[in-house]
């Protein structure tokens, strides 16, 4: 159909939406006063060229890679569950007034317990493996796509509503072909917000349980007072939640390239 | 009338439905239908509530997590109004610290708790570093935003006026920036209280994070489910206080709830 442009271009989008690089002074200039500051051997605060050490040093034992695999595996897996359970009910919920206002009361119950809170429950009914550690990530990312699927299932515009019915579409096509197309936006908008606690909620379980991924292995150098590693370890943190919100920027922004620009509401 | 209008607003199907499922649960708890080994039946953990009660530690454990929500909140609630008038006043500030702020901000909180354990150890100021960052983020970025999006016309309306810079910010800039503040603030109020139960649970052994790990530790479910439910109310009474607060200072602030 429409000639799509190749994902070069919406990468260089993204990228000349960021802000200037010299808003990166003061971290830097706080890094470098850090590294000249220290003084000898301090045990709390080292010298950022012993966190990159202290990150060799785990690259080399061989348990920074599957770490990093096992949390990004986890996140991933746990977002796309998310998504397909999040968007079928929220599409139901969205469809179906009736439906809304009698799961309504539950869901807000629901939701109101802090995805954090979901671990321990989580812990003590399935155990220390990956499947618990899953379960809790999707009970996490599943509420801001759910409501932001439902809340846009129920403000189809009514004129796109009106064409399925001049058109006699079925119940099927009226789903497939106005409602889905209609949501995905804001589906896009829930998996925004849910990235961040998605993350938060891994590295908690790892944190608590010491299953393998990279909050283990902090908590692990932490107990063993290997605070170069901890510091190391934090940078990478920060990094891979940077390329993975801006990862996901670009992959939305491709993504959402026939759907009509975003209203100021919508932002809100 | 009133009372009529009242009784019509409530969702009975709704209702309906939230008993029932409680029923179902309490019905196949107590018939063994469930075969959980630590799935306490509603009424389990009702009278879990009356345990927690009646020891006297519900209500310590709910004062410190109120009170590590207050600290941790004012602190970012006053760090991110100043900073972000200073940003968002200055051009200059903006386009040498905006950078910096975007690599912070997707930093997850509890990233933080190893550090701040090798710090200052199982204590409320390794809370206070798990809380406070994540915390300032929205305040910060939403009093920026409002600053910055003020109507050009209504900074002409205060040089017809010939207001001083003082009397600019505080009766032109001030008041428009206002509703993203309050969204802002009300946002960092709900991550407030979920960062300080991670945080306890964590990094602070005392408070309601600590009680939900250390019963789940003891294999006491139903004083888990008690101290989650309790952290569960407590999320929707701060937000409704805190909406009641923002329509109460700034009439205007329902529309955009509306928006939301």
């Amino acid at each position: 159909m429409t000639y799509s442009r190749p994902w070069r271009q919406y990468f260089t989008l993204v990228v000349e939406a960021l802000p200037s690089a010299r808003g990166l002074l003061p971290l830097v200039a706080l890094l470098v006063a850090w590294q000249l500051l220290q003084t000898g051997n301090s045990p709390y605060f080292p010298p950022p060229s012993d966190w990159w050490n202290g990150l060799m040093l785990l690259a080399k034992s061989g348990r920074l890679y599957p770490a990093l695999s096992a949390t990004t595996i986890t996140l991933l897996l746990g977002l796309a569950v998310a998504v397909v359970i999040g968007t079928g009910i929220g599409l139901l919920i969205g469809v179906f007034p009736r439906f809304s206002r009698a799961v309504g009361p539950l869901l807000e119950f629901l939701r109101a317990i802090p995805p954090p809170a979901v671990v321990p429950v989580a812990i003590l009914f399935m155990g220390y493996d990956e499947r618990m550690k899953l379960t809790v990530v999707v009970l996490a990312a599943i509420w801001p796509i759910l409501l932001n699927t439902s809340s846009a299932a129920e403000r189809v515009h009514p004129l796109l509503l009106d064409v399925a019915r001049s058109f006699r579409l079925s119940a099927v096509d009226r789903m497939r072909l106005i409602i889905l197309p209609s949501v995905v936006p804001a589906v896009l908008l829930g998996i925004r917000v849910a990235l961040p606690v998605a993350i938060v909620v891994t590295l908690l379980v790892e944190i608590l349980t010491s299953i393998e991924g990279i909050g283990a292995l902090m908590i692990g150098a932490q107990r063993n007072f290997q605070s170069p590693q901890v510091y190391g370890l934090l940078v990478l943190i920060g990094l891979f939640g940077l390329l993975v919100n801006n990862v996901f920027a670009v992959f939305e922004a491709i993504l959402l390239r026939r759907w009509p620009p975003k209203t100021q509401s919508e932002m809100f | 009338m009133r009372k009529n209008n009242f009784i019509a607003r409530i969702n009975w199907p709704g209702t309906a439905v939230f008993v029932f499922v409680g029923l179902a649960w309490e019905a196949a708890v107590g018939s063994g239908l469930l075969e959980y080994e630590y799935l306490p039946a509603p009424s389990a953990i009702a009278l879990g509530f009356g345990e927690l009660a009646g020891q006297g530690i519900l209500a310590p454990d709910i004062a410190h997590t109120l009170m590590s929500v207050a600290i941790g909140w004012t602190v970012a609630i006053v760090l991110g109004i100043s900073l972000g008038f200073l940003l968002g006043l200055s051009p200059t500030a903006r386009r040498y610290s905006l950078a910096s702020i975007e690599v912070l901000r997707p930093m997850p909180g509890v990233a933080f708790a190893p550090v701040g354990l090798l710090l200052f150890g199982f204590s409320l100021k390794t809370e206070m570093v798990v809380t406070i960052l994540p915390v300032l983020w929205p305040v910060l970025v939403n009093t920026i935003g409002g600053v910055t999006g003020v109507h050009q016309r209504l900074y002409d309306v205060g040089r017809t006026f010939r207001l001083s810079r003082k009397d600019t910010i505080l009766r032109i800039i001030l008041p428009a920036a206002m509703p993203p503040i309050v969204v802002g603030a009300r946002i960092s109020l709900g991550l407030a209280l979920v960062l300080a139960v991670v945080a306890e649970m964590v990094g602070n052994p005392e408070g309601l994070g600590y009680g939900i790990v250390r019963e789940q530790q003891a294999l006491r479910p139903d004083l888990m489910f008690a101290y989650i439910v309790t952290v569960g109310f407590i999320g929707i009474a701060l937000n409704a206080a805190m909406l009641a607060l923002a329509e109460a200072l700034f009439p205007s602030f329902r529309q955009l709830r509306g928006g939301q």
